[in-house]
């Protein structure tokens, strides 16, 4: 209706002062060069996904700058960008994530692991070197080397031969700390000469010490003796090094047949080839008829495409369907008995509060506000002391006056009551809250009305109250299932899930009984351990989850809507 | 309502007001015994005293600051002569997570302005749908994405280092998705306020910016503040995210430093009962004092949503 | 001082629907003329004033203030002032920044601000207000600082849109003779929108009737004219049925006899009712309305009584001076208002007598038939 003067405005102001135009524009090219840079450089390293998601945003960003007819989407489009790339990116990359078999084991992308393969080594036979370490003036430093002698064929040992380095400066552990001095290391390559084996008679060795201190560095450095380079093989060796793969694009099997690879790799140690099995994700050697990976799996793996693979064995291989059923049942309890405990008090103390009859109702208001406004993570580790099974305060209470000494962190049920408990007292003023501002909307004369038909205070919150505020209360109470279903923080805080599943269960994935959907999905997917850091599980866990919510706040909204209809 | 009441009304009041007592006793115990806790010589309830009053309501003799020292960053030399240094690096959480939530809340209003903005006052397609589309994303808890928002902090970080893992840039960052809520929030806080107002500017010859600037934002001073404040508390208390993006224990926040002292190997009970009071308080205080506002602004974005 | 022109002027706030708010709308307001657009809510008043004011587009036509053409100015370049219905104060600031909000954008110097402000304030005896706050003042305060607003700039056309709405009875009386009282002194060209007839007819040079715009219609612009041509030469059904309060009633029937000066016309009701009215473009036996203003009616024995009409008294009401009886004729509601008290009581039965020069008579498409005389009771 009122867009108009604005609109009309802005259009004008988009061919406003020139100085302002050249920064715009200067602006708009300097995102679009680095742009450029980062979304090719994404797409050279295999990032798809990144790629594509920056292209969107930057374009965007572009877009509504120059676009004419775009001026209002000039103000929502910084929050937009940031629902896209925080929100709704991470949330269809966890669905793709779902989809491979993304775990600690299957880090890498295939290129990764492929350079991997590539930047391995081993050491050459007989270029093993001895070194030690001699402090100079000026904190500058001689490294010495001694081949390996080995027994010659005729019983002797082979010469020794004593290898020595200019006086050098080296970096310390903490000079390596240093970005720049890291790189500088990387490329120093130190040149060594023949010297008399006497040559250290006058030194003195810096011993151990020294070669801790300098330890990062030499990692570093490479040293060149003839043509042969030398690395940091050892807390006292440098060896010569060779290239354990190189690439070898095809081979012609013992069939016949010419195999194509690009990723295939000859293992130069022993002359067989691996090539990556991409429905498995790992590199293997290959059988040299058939040309299929068929030796054992190398690690690291990489990333591939698994199907519904994950989806299969939540709801088909009893070692994750099991708990994945029980913690899906408790976390619905869980969620469902949060709303109702947190609804009936808030509900109850909301009545009361408001009760005209009852002095001080201020003070009270204001007391049982106040876990609302005690920050959670603090309130939450504060019950975790307060539960301690043998020192916290709880325990202490009970054992004085019952001689009872529930165990909390390692009985299911306890824990369970315990989470139940916490959560009441986190989350009914939020309840009492609502409930409040809804009274209000219920006008006195209902109550006055009842009066005169002789109900009283239980008939009238059953009656008038109760079913009034049901109605606006729904979508918010569906908003808090959701929520409390999701409620990750609590029980990280209080049990991080435990105490956990015991492996007789059948159960090898860490899985607790107090574990919700999404603090499981946590562990799987963060802590190590059986089964952990599968990054693929979680996503799929997380997936089905994103299912659930959405389903649920889509019900949310329509209800919502018909709410606000009426 | 003035309604005549019956005698009995008195016995309910009564009853009523025991029963909130009650109740208020069971609200209260967690936080009374946290600052107690602080005050407590030793790290737990058995190193104190066998009496178990003395546990509840303790002696002043026996109360100490040993707990608050280590708390404000300096050390203290017990009986035995042995100096205990602060186990953590408290103040240095407090404020990372003081700044951290600081821009944040500040982005999070801005952002949130200008967008409720457009979405109240100016007129483009898709403008519902957009809005439902970000109710509904916002319900997904980044709990559920945090290996894919790892990802993507670990691939902005190779190109933009400033804003990578364990940056407090990055962190900032990664929470501005979730702003659906303020914005909401603010959106229905404007649509109260007569478009007239910034009509009549329009013929006093204001610019749009002017009429937001000088019309429409003095007006919003108080959703502001209520949207800063919800959105400071509501960082300062962000877990997972936190978890997942610092990984030096220097640059954690005290959301997710502070588990550390309950973690099972340390039982610093008591000097967590300091960090928690020194930290808790004064976001509770400005809470409480700000609540009679806080209150509106939580259930209008809700009852309206 | 300017005048207002527009020509063709059409609104559309969908164009995918074709649906239009307004079309075909030709005004000419002349220099210092006070207008009032008025209609029935939903007819599109408001938003040809917001077209004027530059707060909604013009889809179609054209728009000139003094002699420029203004489709494409912003508000503030148009010369024009507003009073919006909601008063739309600036709640943050005092009366005299709330008046020199604008003087201040435009970078006027400090004097002149001040000395048109406290004119202003003069002019609306605002003077002992200048320090409250908008929420400190009563609603015809909060009036008088809207209208001020306006004042300081110095605009050639001023705009009202329903300003006197939100005041109660007695105030919205006052306001309206302060605010006729206002363009007598400033003398300037006045836009003024209202759904309240009796506003429109006392304060306004010229009216502009509106009616919610029909799919079909050629124009939602009824008529446009003085007071008095409305109330006694409407255009059509609509107008007349718009302007006058009681409402007009009107009859269905028959015309049984035309000639130059009167005709007759037969109503459903069997009754033979003549009328001062030029019907010689119709022909004998066309369906047409008769409309009868209620103060028009006069009692059988009176001497301009030339037909009669009898009903059933639903409702009388006495009101001292004045008498409404509230019949029904065959079905249709019909309002008398008697100068006089009559004594009847609901049940019994009313006859009374239709002068010829007070009837009204409309085409079976609702356009007036041509009067030939008018009719004042004595």
């Amino acid at each position: 209706m009122d867009s108009f003067a604005f609109e009309k405005r802005g259009k004008t102001s988009g061919g406003g002062a020139p100085g302002l135009m050249i920064l715009k524009g200067l602006l708009s090219a300097i995102v679009l060069l680095f742009g450029v840079f980062m979304i090719s450089s994404m797409f050279t390293h295999g990032q798809y996904a990144f790629a594509i998601l920056f292209t969107i945003v930057i374009a965007g960003g572009l877009l509504v700058t120059w676009m004419k007819g775009m001026y209002p989407h000039r103000y929502i489009f910084p929050s937009i960008a940031g629902m896209v790339v925080f929100i709704i990116f991470p949330l269809v990359y966890t669905v793709y994530i779902a989809f491979t078999n993304y775990s600690a084991k299957n880090l890498f992308t295939l290129e990764r692991a492929e350079n991997y393969f590539l930047s391995q080594t081993y050491r050459i036979e007989g270029g093993d070197y001895q070194f030690k370490l001699y402090a100079k003036e000026g904190n500058k430093y001689v490294i010495v080397l001694n081949n390996q002698p080995t027994m010659l064929a005729d019983g002797n040992p082979s010469e020794v031969r004593t290898y020595a380095s200019p006086e050098t400066v080296f970096f310390d552990k903490d000079q390596m700390e240093k970005p720049s001095n890291k790189t500088t290391a990387s490329k120093t390559v130190i040149h060594v000469t023949k010297v008399d084996n006497s040559y250290t008679q006058d030194m003195e060795d810096c011993g151990i010490k020294c070669k801790a201190a300098f330890r990062d560095y030499l990692k570093s450095i490479k040293i060149k003796i003839d043509a042969q380079e030398l690395t940091y093989t050892g807390l006292n060796t440098f060896s010569a090094v060779k290239n354990r793969f190189v690439r070898q694009d095809q081979v012609v099997l013992g069939n016949q047949e010419t195999l194509q690879n690009s990723h295939m790799l000859k293992d130069v140690s022993d002359d067989s080839l691996i090539i990556p099995d991409m429905n498995d994700g790992y590199y293997k050697t290959i059988d040299t008829q058939t040309g299929e990976p068929v030796g054992e799996r190398m690690a690291p793996g990489f990333r591939v495409y698994i199907g519904f693979e994950h989806f299969k064995r939540i709801f088909n291989d009893p070692s994750i369907s099991t708990p994945f059923v029980k913690i899906f049942i408790w976390t619905v309890c869980f969620a469902a008995l949060t709303v109702f405990i947190t609804l009936a008090i808030g509900m109850v103390l909301a009545c009361l509060v408001q009760w005209e009859f009852l002095k001080g109702r201020g003070i009270y208001r204001l007391i049982l506000i106040l876990p609302y406004a005690v920050p959670s993570f603090i309130s939450i580790l504060v019950f975790k002391g307060l539960f301690n099974e043998n020192f916290g305060e709880i325990n202490r209470i009970l054992d004085f006056f019952l001689g009872w000494r529930p165990e909390w962190y390692n009985e299911a049920g306890y824990a369970r009551a315990m989470i139940l408990l916490v959560n009441a007292w986190l989350g009914y003023p939020y309840m009492m809250i609502l409930c409040m501002g809804l009274l209000k909307s219920i006008p006195d004369d209902l109550y006055e009305a009842s009066a005169m038909d002789g109900s009283g205070p239980v008939q009238n919150f059953m009656n008038i109250t109760l079913p009034l505020l049901m109605k606006p209360l729904t979508p918010l109470l569906i908003a808090s299932f959701a929520f409390n279903f999701n409620n990750f923080v609590l029980i990280m805080l209080l049990t991080n899930g435990g105490p956990d599943f015991l492996p007789e269960d059948g159960v090898v994935t860490t899985a607790g009984s107090t574990d919700l959907l999404v603090s499981y999905t946590y562990r799987l997917a963060f802590e190590g351990g059986a089964g952990g850091n599968d990054y693929g599980l979680a996503s799929a866990i997380a997936t089905t989850i994103f299912i659930l919510v959405g389903a649920l706040s889509i019900v949310n909204l329509k209800i919502s809507k018909m709410g606000a209809k009426d | 309502m003035a309604i005549v009441q019956p005698k009995s009304i008195k016995y309910r009041i009564l009853a009523t007001h025991i029963v909130m007592c009650l109740f208020l006793l069971a609200v209260l115990f967690p936080l009374y015994m946290v600052v107690m806790i602080s005050f407590r010589e030793g790290n737990f309830a058995t190193n104190v005293s066998d009496s178990f009053y003395d546990l509840f309501l303790p002696r002043m003799d026996s109360l100490t600051l040993d707990h608050w020292k280590l708390a404000l960053g300096m050390s203290y030399v017990d009986e035995a002569g042995v100096e205990h240094l602060p186990p953590f690096p408290v103040l240095k959480w407090l404020w990372n997570s003081i700044i951290i939530s600081f821009f944040t809340s500040a982005f999070i209003v801005l952002l949130s302005t200008t967008s409720a903005y457009a979405f109240a006052r100016l007129n483009f397609k898709g403008k519902n749908a957009l809005l439902n589309c970000m109710l509904i994303f916002q319900m997904f808890p980044s709990v559920l994405a945090l290996v894919a928002i790892y990802a993507l902090f670990d691939n902005i970080g190779e190109y933009i280092p400033f804003i990578g893992l364990d940056t407090r840039a990055g962190l900032i960052l990664s929470y501005m998705g979730g702003i659906a809520l303020h914005i909401w929030t603010i959106k229905g806080y404007f649509e109260t306020i007569d478009a007239s107002l910034e009509e009549a500017a329009a013929i006093d010859g204001a610019t749009p910016w002017q009429a937001f600037r000088l019309v429409l934002l003095p007006l919003s001073v108080p959703i502001l503040a209520v949207v800063f404040i919800l959105a400071f508390i509501g960082t300062i208390t962000e877990v997972p995210v936190a978890s997942i993006l610092l990984n030096d224990v220097d640059n954690y926040t005290l959301a997710v430093g502070s588990q550390q002292y309950l973690a099972s190997q340390n039982k610093l009970w008591g000097d967590f009962a300091a960090a928690a009071v020194m930290s808790g308080l004064p976001i509770t205080v400005v809470f409480m004092l700000a609540q009679r506002w806080l209150v509106g602004g939580l259930t209008a974005g809700g009852v309206k949503g | 001082m300017a005048e207002v022109t527009l020509t063709n002027v059409r609104k559309n706030y969908n164009p995918s629907l074709l649906k239009d708010t307004l079309r075909n709308i030709n005004l000419d307001i002349k220099d210092g003329e006070f207008i009032v657009f008025v209609g029935p809510s939903g007819c599109g008043k408001s938003t040809l004033l917001r077209m004027i004011a530059g707060l909604e587009d013009i889809t179609d036509g054209e728009l000139k203030i003094g002699s420029k053409v203004m489709n494409d100015v912003p508000p503030v370049d148009r010369g024009v002032g507003m009073v919006f219905q909601s008063y739309a104060l600036y709640p943050h600031m005092d009366v005299r920044q709330n008046m020199e909000f604008g003087l201040k954008l435009k970078k006027f110097d400090k004097d002149t601000i001040e000395k048109r402000v406290n004119n202003a304030a003069q002019i609306l005896g605002l003077e002992a207000l200048m320090d409250r706050k908008p929420k400190a003042l009563s609603g015809g305060q909060r009036q008088r600082v809207a209208i001020g607003r306006s004042i300081v700039q110095q605009p050639d056309v001023f705009l009202f849109d329903e300003p006197l709405s939100n005041l109660d009875a007695a105030l919205r009386v006052k306001m309206r003779i302060e605010i006729a009282k206002l363009h007598k002194e400033l003398n300037s060209t006045i836009i003024y929108v209202t759904h309240d007839q009796v506003e429109a007819m006392t304060l306004a040079d010229k009216i502009v009737v509106l009616s919610p715009l029909k799919e079909s219609a050629e124009t939602n612009l009824e008529q446009f004219g003085t007071p008095l041509e409305l109330y006694h030469n409407p255009t059509n059904k609509f107008v007349a049925g718009f302007i006058g309060s009681p409402k007009m009633n009107f009859l269905k029937g028959q015309l049984i006899e035309i000639g130059e000066e009167t005709c007759k016309v037969k109503l459903n009701t069997g009754d033979v009712i003549t009328a001062c009215v030029d019907a010689r473009r119709a022909s004998v036996g066309d369906k047409v309305e008769l409309g009868i203003r209620p103060e028009h009616l006069v009692p059988v024995e009176h001497p301009d009584s030339k037909s009669r009409l009898s009903g059933m008294v639903q409702v009388a009401e006495h009101l001292g001076a004045e008498s409404f009886v509230y019949l029904d004729v065959d079905g249709e509601d019909f309002t008398v208002k008697a100068a006089s008290e009559i004594p009847v009581d609901t049940g019994d039965s009313l006859e009374v007598g239709i002068p010829a020069e007070a009837c009204y008579l409309f085409d079976s498409q609702e356009k007036a038939f041509k009067r030939t005389a008018r009719y004042n009771r004595t």
